[in-house]
């Protein structure tokens, strides 16, 4: 094919052409008709699925936070627990020594009564 | 006082008893009671003040590490207890500390249970300390030490079965030096001999 017939056969091709007296209401029409479709959208029990997977991973996250908080937290008053009690039994023993340390001392500086009981 | 009042007054008056009577009675024994000595905190340089219930010394021996020989000695130690409740007050002066509260709590030590086991006087370091045990039916339910110093006033009470051999024995790992006495001695009543 020559350049000439090829463009000739393109002049032939897009010549300008009429479309027709009803072509608007044609247009017209159509569009009424395709906008009585409904539009497609997601079902509503596949948007309620969603919100509640994402509720679900919410509450679990939360969940773990506050589980987390949670054993953070008694792990602190664990070891405060544990920091009182040896310091408890520090003083007590203390107080033990001292009267050990008393009852042990020179008769003239101590006076150790026993009731006996 | 209207009759709304007084009914409800009749109402909840016996109700209130009733619960007092039964939180005195579910109070184990060799529990004391102490003031809380807000007066004293404010006058004191340092405070030590220990509420142990035995919630939380549960929870204090899940901190223990048992494969440690201290730790797993304090464990044991504390097995049998209910609760440890200590109250210090170390002060910059000689006796600022008044004897009413201390005779308050003494007074509760004359209840039947409890006996002195040592009372320790030295005149000259003017340091008075006496031990006191409360037993039911021979069994040791209760520690209280009340000592008193011209710097320091303290008092210790532990709530349960404690063991002074026991605790003697975990003597120098609390940064209290060890004492020259006989194992024996921790039995209590005959430490002073």
């Amino acid at each position: 094919m020559s350049d000439d017939d090829l463009e000739r056969q393109l002049r032939v091709a897009l010549k300008p052409a009429h479309p027709g007296a009803d072509f608007a209401p044609r247009v017209l029409a159509r569009l009424a008709a395709e906008e009585r479709v409904p539009r497609v959208r997601l079902p509503r029990s596949q948007a309620v699925a969603g919100w509640l997977t994402f509720g679900l991973a919410a509450s679990v996250l939360v969940a773990v936070l506050l589980a987390h908080q949670w054993q953070v937290r008694r792990t602190e008053q664990g070891i405060e627990a544990r920091r009182e009690l040896l310091e408890a039994l520090r003083v007590t023993d203390q107080k033990l020594d001292l009267a050990y340390r008393v009852v042990n001392a020179p008769p003239h500086a101590a006076a150790p009564q026993h009731s006996g009981a | 006082m209207n009759t709304s009042s007084r009914k409800w007054l009749l109402l909840v008056a016996p109700l209130a008893a009733l619960l007092t009577s039964v939180a005195l009675a579910a109070a184990p024994p060799g529990l004391l009671v102490l003031p809380e000595f807000a007066g004293l905190a404010k006058q004191a340089s340092e405070t030590v003040n220990i509420s142990l219930d035995p919630a939380l010394l549960g929870l204090a021996a899940g901190f223990l590490d048992s494969s440690q020989p201290d730790d797993a000695a304090t464990k044991e130690l504390i097995a049998g207890l209910k609760g440890i409740y200590v109250r210090s007050y170390t002060f910059d002066e000689d006796f600022a500390y008044p004897s009413a509260q201390v005779e308050r709590v003494r007074a509760q030590l004359n209840a039947p249970g409890w006996q002195r086991l040592v009372e320790v006087n030295n005149v000259k370091e003017r340091t008075h300390v006496d031990i006191y045990m409360c037993a039911d039916h021979g069994v040791a339910q209760g520690l209280a030490i009340i000592s008193s110093e011209p710097r320091e006033f303290t008092i210790v009470n532990i709530v349960g079965a404690i063991d002074l051999a026991r605790l003697h024995r975990l003597e120098g790992k609390f940064g209290i030096p060890k004492l020259a006495v006989p194992d024996n001695a921790g039995g209590g009543s005959d430490k002073g001999k």
